[in-house]
């Protein structure tokens, strides 16, 4: 036992002198462990070292209450000695019931962990991490089963990242030959399509962009296969068939510039430029009334088309003249 | 022993009680002034008034039912209106009736109600004068057990019962634990151990951790209301089924004699078939056949595996209830160390077969299943009393069910969860939910619903006095204590200025603190005016032999005072004082009685001192 085992603690000289039926060796004991009820931790209550195991808590906990449990001073006058034993008593319960069941002595540890321990104990969770991948791609070079599951994984894996930084033709394609693998994964099957939809965009804007392109050179067939082709790939987008209806509209194509025009009203009845389009086509097309009827439910749901406000006026001009 | 004051600890039965000392280190039971172990929980009053406990209450129970209580510890601590209570009513031969709060039970005995505790506090009292003729001393100190299932209001109640008695009751500890107690006494052991405690009225299983002297209970289950009582009825109801069905329908149980007979015959027939195949039931005369009719008997034969099939179902509830509490100690069967059977009716072969089954091991035999629950309690008692460096023990016992208190919408708020170990407290902190409120009302609870009304309520406690400000702005932390005793305690303060509130106690399931002191009182008045009697008596007896000595020593007296000349009127003189001493006696008031005594006594001498003279011719007479 070391000379000091209260290091060097700073009694008070009237509990000391409490008029109590305890010696002074024991009232040392009682305040030394009092005062320690906030700053030790369970296990320093217990007087175990940390992460001693479940059994050892039990131990140590049957040894201090020999020390501390009020019934071991029978008949004795205790003062205020009583409480804190009561005190130290319940602390200790507490201690035990926390170290004892192997959950909450887990939990407990590692909430309690001293810095260089917790630095272990995560280098070995780390150390571990490595060492199970690296037995599952071992695992995967020797056993063609699990190679071709890992095949998979690793694909869906790769798809699922393109994905995420865009490249959604190139995830379509990994997320596809996944499902060609094998083709019983409901997430990758969504997944795949989600893909498909957002690559189609994609290549529609792609398109789109060329149609542009071509106009600026004047090449009005290219521009509006192009505008065709974004029109096909996104069938969501109107401003696409109303582009090519305008560049076949240019190009005297009428029959197919009516054709992407009625495909841009039905893609969208509600957008006004496809209204506007198909009421121009209409009247080139001599249907002056089916026209008029285009181009005013365009001007209703956009009265801002100037275009198509000119267009009416000269019909009616027309049409009275 | 002799420079220690002795001290005992009782089992208190539902059927049966035992008292059990230590002397000299070692745990003895006490055998009652009949030489008998066990002494029936059986309180009576006969025809003619007298107060009769034990064998003799229980020998006269056929003829005097009415007046005859047994099975007290099913109804102490209840509250009337309790389910326990209506069940108890309908088949037990004496008269309950509502105290006068309304909320705990008396009983009637011979014209008198009594409160529960104060009938086992008769029971006890037959115990401790038993141990004390056993020491030849007055015994005052005890340890009194109590099923671990037990609630707050039990625990209080039998607490109250050991106070009546004229016991200081150190400590109420658990059955089961008790037992552990008095089978690891002496042994260096360190396993588990489960305890499974059936007896007469009760069912409790404990499962302890014991190591280093150290009895740590890791769990606690049970079921009041399930023992040997119930086997018997069982066999009970069979008999009054059959006898009715081969004599027309008389239904036995509409006679409180043919029924306490049934009673006797059920539980003889029980403990016969621990040890055979089948036992025969013969009650001649059981009942009256009708006008002109000879008297009907009863006569059949019941065979063990009858016994089985009759209480088939109550087996299954003692396995059911010991997986439960095996799951909350959080251990599988196959890692207890030890199974302990306590209780007449582990002796049942059916109840051994059970328990050998679910934890795949031979129990314990090396207990008395009777007797150590009381060794136990005497073991608690020592180590209270006399803590030792080299036999040490410490009993570490947790609470058998939630503390809790009701909270908004009837629900139950768990404060202090089962199995905590105990002593422990908690505190919770209540607020005002209305401004200007000065008073809280707070109903504590004990049971293992989430509704509050499925549970046991311990009382209603109202804080009053608190100082009046906006709602909420009031905090009130009130502290919940479990003594060792597993008894409840409640307190209360002001968070903000460590004011401490008054608590008013509005309802419980026993005996006020007035009623208590009252009866207290009155027991105490009785004990005097017991103890005046026998003094009484001394003083009584030596005054009858004086008068009749001074009788005697007359016609000598008479001739010596002949011949003197003086002390002519001592024979007129002595005659007043023997008048005046037989009035004295008449009186039975012992201050009148000593003064006559020492005139008796001067009498004496002085006739002694003239028939003697008278004696001596030529004397100086």
């Amino acid at each position: 036992m070391p000379v000091d085992r209260f290091q060097g603690f700073a009694f008070q000289a009237a509990d000391l002198s409490e008029d109590v039926d305890l010696d002074p060796e024991q009232r040392k004991e009682i305040l030394f462990a009092q005062a320690h009820l906030g700053d030790f931790t369970h296990w320093q209550v217990l007087g175990i070292p940390w992460n001693a195991p479940a059994d050892k808590a039990r131990e140590a906990y049957r040894e201090k209450v020999k020390v501390f449990h009020p019934d071991r001073y029978p008949g004795r006058r205790l003062g205020s000695y009583r409480a804190r034993l009561e005190q130290i008593f319940r602390r200790l319960t507490e201690a035990r019931d926390t170290l004892s069941s192997e959950a909450s002595r887990a939990v407990y540890a590692r909430q309690t962990a001293p810095p260089e321990e917790f630095a272990r104990a995560e280098a070995q969770r780390l150390d571990d991490e490595a060492r199970a991948r690296e037995r599952r791609a071992r695992l995967a070079r020797t056993n063609p089963l699990v190679a071709r599951v890992g095949r998979v994984h690793e694909m869906v894996e790769r798809g699922k990242r393109q994905m995420a930084e865009g490249h959604f033709t190139q995830a379509l394609n990994d997320l596809s030959t996944a499902l060609a693998i094998d083709p019983t994964l409901p997430e990758v099957k969504a997944l795949a399509q989600e893909a498909r939809k957002r690559a189609n965009a994609e290549r529609a804007k792609d398109c789109w962009d060329k149609a542009h392109s071509a106009e600026a050179v004047n090449n009005l067939e290219l521009a509006q296969d192009m505008a065709a082709e974004a029109a096909a790939g996104d069938p969501s987008n109107p401003r696409y068939p109303v582009f090519a209806a305008r560049l076949a509209l240019r190009r005297g194509a009428r029959d197919e510039a009516r054709a992407h025009a009625e495909a841009a009203v039905r893609a969208a009845p509600a957008h006004g430029p496809a209204h506007e389009v198909l009421g121009e086509v209409l009247a080139e097309q001599g249907d002056r009334a089916g026209a008029k009827r285009e181009l005013e439910r365009a001007l209703e749901l956009d009265p801002g088309l100037e275009g198509a406000r000119e267009r009416l006026k000269r019909l009616r001009w027309s049409f009275l003249g | 022993m002799s420079e220690t004051e002795p001290f005992v600890g009782i089992d208190l039965g539902t059927t049966n009680s035992v008292v059990a000392t230590v002397i000299d280190g070692v745990p003895r039971v006490i055998a009652n002034r009949i030489g008998q172990v066990l002494t029936p929980s059986v309180v009576a009053v006969s025809k003619n008034g007298k107060r009769l406990v034990g064998n003799i209450a229980k020998r006269q129970a056929i003829t005097n039912a009415e007046n005859t209580v047994f099975a007290a510890k099913r109804l102490i601590g209840r509250r009337w209106g309790s389910k326990e209570i209506e069940d108890a009513r309908r088949v037990l031969p004496y008269q309950l009736v509502p105290g006068p709060e309304g909320h705990d039970v008396r009983v009637v005995l011979g014209g008198r109600t009594f409160a529960i505790p104060e009938v086992s506090a008769m029971v006890l009292a037959e115990l401790k004068a038993d141990a004390e003729a056993f020491f030849g001393r007055r015994v005052a100190k005890a340890v009194i057990t109590v099923p671990a299932y037990f609630n707050d209001g039990q625990r209080q109640a039998t607490k109250d019962a050991g106070r009546i008695a004229g016991f200081e009751v150190l400590r109420i500890i658990n059955e089961p634990t008790s037992a552990a107690l008095a089978y690891g006494f002496g042994k260096q052991m360190e396993k588990k151990v489960v305890v499974f405690d059936l007896g007469g009225g009760t069912f409790d299983i404990s499962v302890l951790d014991i190591g280093k002297s150290v009895y740590d209970v890791v769990a606690v289950g049970g079921d009041t209301y399930l023992g040997g009582e119930d086997f018997d009825r069982r066999i009970m109801d069979w008999l009054t089924f059959s006898f009715a069905k081969e004599n027309q329908g008389i239904d036995l149980r509409q006679d409180t004699m043919a029924l306490q007979r049934l009673r006797d015959a059920a539980e003889k027939a029980k403990i016969e078939l621990s040890s055979v195949q089948s036992a025969a039931i013969h009650l001649p005369f059981l009942a009256a056949a009708g006008e002109g009719k000879a008297a009907l008997h009863l006569a059949k034969q019941l065979g063990r595996e009858k016994l089985e099939e009759l209480s088939k179902d109550l087996v299954d509830r003692c396995v059911h209830v010991t997986e439960r509490t095996l799951r909350d100690a959080g251990i599988r069967p196959a890692q207890v160390g030890e199974v302990l059977l306590v209780g007449g009716m582990t002796r049942v072969p059916r109840i051994q077969q059970a328990v050998k089954q679910f934890f795949g091991r031979e129990p314990s035999r090396g207990v008395h299943p009777e007797e150590v629950v009381a060794l136990g309690a005497a073991i608690q008692a020592h180590a209270l009393l006399y803590p030792q460096k080299d036999r040490e023990v410490l009993l570490l016992d947790v609470t058998p069910q939630n503390l809790g208190i009701m909270v908004v919408g009837g629900y139950f708020a768990t404060i202090i969860p089962k199995n905590t170990t105990v002593p422990t407290s908690q505190t919770h902190v209540f607020t005002t939910v209305q401004d200007q409120q000065t008073s809280v009302r707070i109903a504590v609870l004990q049971g293992g619903s989430d509704k509050a009304i499925e549970n046991e309520l311990l009382g209603e406690f109202i804080l009053d006095g608190i100082r009046a400000a906006k709602r909420g702005e009031v905090e009130i932390e009130v502290a919940f204590d479990i003594s060792a005793d597993g008894i409840v305690a409640v307190a209360a303060r002001d968070v903000d200025t460590g004011q401490r509130q008054s608590i008013t106690v509005t309802a419980t399931s026993g005996l006020t603190e007035n009623e208590l002191r009252r009866i207290l009182d009155e027991n105490l008045d009785e004990l005097l005016e017991r103890k005046q009697s026998g003094e009484l008596e001394r003083v009584r007896e030596r005054a009858q032999a004086m008068i009749e000595e001074i009788e005697g020593l007359v016609p000598q007296v008479r001739e010596a005072l002949t011949r003197s000349h003086y002390g002519k009127d001592a024979l007129q003189k002595a005659e007043g004082v023997v008048s005046r001493a037989r009035a004295a006696i008449a009186s039975q008031d012992l201050q009148q009685m000593a003064a006559a005594e020492e005139q008796l006594d001067r009498t004496v001498q002085l006739f002694k001192g003239l028939a003697g003279g008278a004696s001596i011719p030529g004397g100086e007479a």
